[in-house]
């Protein structure tokens, strides 16, 4: 059972990663692959306030998820106001920057990793208590980020990543309004860091490096980027296919490739098969350049 | 599992047809048929199979069959067979999580092998909360030992061989200015540090304390600053994949002193990786060597024989080898007591025996404060040969 529930632990843990990066990358328009890092940093924050500083983990969590709020904001400041590949390249040194930091720090573990982080719950509690917290919490991020870009504010959003100049002459903030949608995006990592801090008690600068920023880039693209339940079936699918080989009793020869190419050949798959992923954005999200690329061909 | 597989591969059969028919042969015959062979007991073996240590964990997984077979062909626990149930942890925290709680809630195992630091750091809660015993066999990070009630270790940490090779290069060989090149992570920081104390407690100086990046590939920086310190010898705290390019980049820049490491680069491939720059090259060998035992000299005979080399990591192999001997020693006295075997009995009867024989290790006595005291074999390059310079301990 204990598994099972790790499984499922797993996977709302990428509902939430998966559904605020596509918030910041997909509906936002910023093309930033820094979200492990702030996954990170909820992690690291969590834990140090609960282990050393004696916060309750209760407090600890949010408090975790409000520092890589901050954090995001100090480097949503400077970034924003770069955007494309330039911002995408200043993600990648953030990103880098930030875990070489906590390899070379003490009091976070460096790069052996931060131990004996105190758990959630007492000791033998049903495990299935942490699954039903962390998949509620999942749910409640995914509700209200369907329920922002689905206001006005969430047109606005589209507004902005589509023609940002416009957006602009029409008297609107870009800068502010970009900062709050990478600001809430990163909280909702740095929730997802506490939560995975408390339940596997280690936390290690490797595992939340570039191969993460892959695997969420892979669920995005592969769920359906834009879209409310495109990424949540990404987390899923992601996270459940893995497992799912390791059951076949394959030879580690094959076993190895076979994961290996897992994710860089869905992505592939789908950018040539099917670019909208799995669950297609609705017609509001899909985007100006998809729309006349569609009108051209009909 | 494995057994179904051989089934299904020999007679051509689906899997859900075999499992179809296993379902019916249970239906219809009853239990009793299923349980004429008693089953066999398990343990489970959580090792790197696939990724950049995969050449490694194969090898010690390889190991442990080996010494599951020799177990099985003395007769098991009192007829019982035991079998591993291996699952591939890639030296990643979070694939090793995965898979420890599948051994531990499917599989039900009472104990777990598994290796590398972060993975054995990253599965100790999963085993303390589970009351299953997790055995580390070849991690050397000294918080090894300090992981929980449920972690232990069979193989020596870093205090061991690392004090003892700096003790011997500060006293033996009469070094007095050591730089210490490590790379940057639980391996490297941990060990750096003991070295350091080590050598400094026997009187000698440390001149250059260079940490490098686990992805590097080029290190001119380090070592031109080791270079600028003038050391009388160069300790290098670094992996199996990266030691022996760093040698070669420190013979290519004319640094001659001695060079001494760890247990990770004894190991035939640095002499082939390196030629003539191996020589004098100075490691630690947790084990006894063929030439020590008969036992180990049969071993590496049939590596050769069977795959054509020997293992890479010989000693960490060796380790694999006998921990099926020390599962079967616990595992017989609980059957000898009539008592279950659980992951809180399996702790309560190894921590009881303490000592234990084992073929190609020899003695292991496990401490009250969950270390392991071995002896330490200072090997050294010598005309293209690993020799034994000195036995400590």
């Amino acid at each position: 059972m204990e598994y099972l529930y790790t499984i499922a632990i797993l996977m709302a843990l990428n509902v939430i990663l998966a559904s605020s990066f596509n918030f910041v990358i997909g509906y936002g328009g910023l093309i930033s692959i820094a979200h492990p890092v702030f996954y990170a940093i909820g992690a690291y924050g969590s834990a140090l306030l609960a282990r050393d500083g004696g916060v309750p983990v209760l407090l600890a969590i949010p408090a975790g998820a409000l520092i890589a709020l901050a954090a995001s904001v100090l480097v949503a400041l400077p970034s924003v106001r770069i955007s494309g590949d330039y911002l995408l390249i200043g993600s990648i040194g953030v990103q880098l920057g930030i875990l070489e930091a906590i390899k070379n720090v003490g009091w976070t573990g460096g790069a052996g990793g931060l131990t004996n982080i105190p758990a959630l719950l007492r000791p033998g509690t049903d495990h299935g208590v942490y699954v039903a917290l962390v998949v509620a919490l999942a749910v409640l991020s995914v509700l209200l980020l369907h329920w922002i870009t689905r206001s006005g504010y969430g047109r606005a959003m589209s507004a902005m990543r589509d023609d940002e100049l416009a957006f602009a002459a029409l008297g609107r903030n870009a800068v502010a309004m970009k900062v709050a949608i990478f600001a809430l995006g990163c909280g909702l990592a740095g929730l997802a860091g506490g939560l995975y801090a408390h339940y596997f008690r280690f936390l290690a600068p490797a595992q939340f490096d570039i191969l993460q920023s892959a695997a969420l880039l892979t669920m995005v693209v592969v769920g359906g980027m834009r879209s409310t339940f495109g990424p949540i079936l990404g987390a899923i699918v992601l996270e459940v296919l893995p497992q799912a080989i390791t059951f076949l009793d394959l030879p580690a020869g094959l076993l190895g490739p076979m994961q290996g190419i897992l994710f860089t050949g869905l992505v592939l798959v789908f950018m040539f098969i099917r670019p909208q992923g799995l669950i297609a954005a609705g017609s509001v999200w899909r985007g100006r350049a998809l729309e006349e690329g569609h009108a051209g061909q009909s | 599992m494995t057994d179904v597989a051989a089934i299904e591969r020999a007679a051509g059969l689906t899997r859900r047809a075999v499992l179809g028919g296993l379902g019916a042969i249970g239906a219809g015959a009853g239990a009793g048929a299923l349980h004429a062979e008693p089953a066999p007991l398990r343990f489970g073996l959580a090792m790197p199979m696939t990724g950049g240590q995969a050449t490694y964990g194969q090898d010690q997984v390889k190991a442990a069959q080996w010494g599951i077979e020799a177990v099985n062909a003395a007769g098991g626990v009192n007829g019982r067979m035991i079998e591993a149930v291996i699952l591939d942890t890639q030296a990643d925290a979070r694939t090793g999580i995965e898979a420890v709680n599948r051994l531990i809630s499917v599989e039900k195992v009472p104990v777990f092998v598994t290796a590398w630091s972060e993975v054995v750091k990253a599965v100790a809660p999963i085993a303390n909360d589970s009351r299953v015993v997790e055995l580390s066999v070849g991690a050397n990070s000294p918080e090894i030992a300090r992981l929980g009630d449920y972690v232990y270790t069979t193989f020596p940490l870093a205090e061991v061989d690392i004090t003892a090779v700096a003790r011997y290069s500060a006293t033996t060989l009469g070094r007095k200015r050591a730089a210490v090149l490590f790379i940057n992570n639980e391996t490297g920081i941990t060990a750096a540090q003991v070295y350091r104390n080590a050598f400094t407690r026997a009187g000698a100086q440390i001149v250059a304390y260079e940490a490098y990046d686990p992805k590097a590939t080029d290190w001119t920086g380090q070592i031109l600053k080791v270079r600028l310190a003038s050391p009388d010898i160069i300790h290098i705290q670094g992996l199996v994949a990266d030691t022996p390019q760093l040698i070669a980049q420190l013979r290519q820049l004319g640094m001659t002193q001695t060079i001494s490491s760890y247990s990770a680069i004894y190991n035939p491939r640095l002499i082939q990786q390196l030629g003539q720059a191996a020589n004098g090259v100075i490691a630690t060998s947790l084990a006894p060597g063929a030439s020590d035992s008969p036992a180990v000299k049969a071993y590496v005979e049939r590596w050769k024989k069977e795959v054509g080399r020997e293992p890479n990591g010989l000693p960490y192999t060796q380790y694999l080898y006998d921990v099926p001997f020390l599962i079967t020693t616990v595992f017989r006295s609980l059957d000898d007591h009539g008592r279950p075997i659980t992951g809180e009995s399996f702790r309560e009867q190894m921590v009881a025996i303490g000592t234990f024989q084992l073929p190609l290790t020899g003695k292991l006595a496990i401490n009250p404060d969950h270390t392991v005291n071995k002896s330490v074999y200072l090997m050294q390059v010598q005309n293209g040969a690993w020799t034994q310079l000195a036995m400590v301990g």
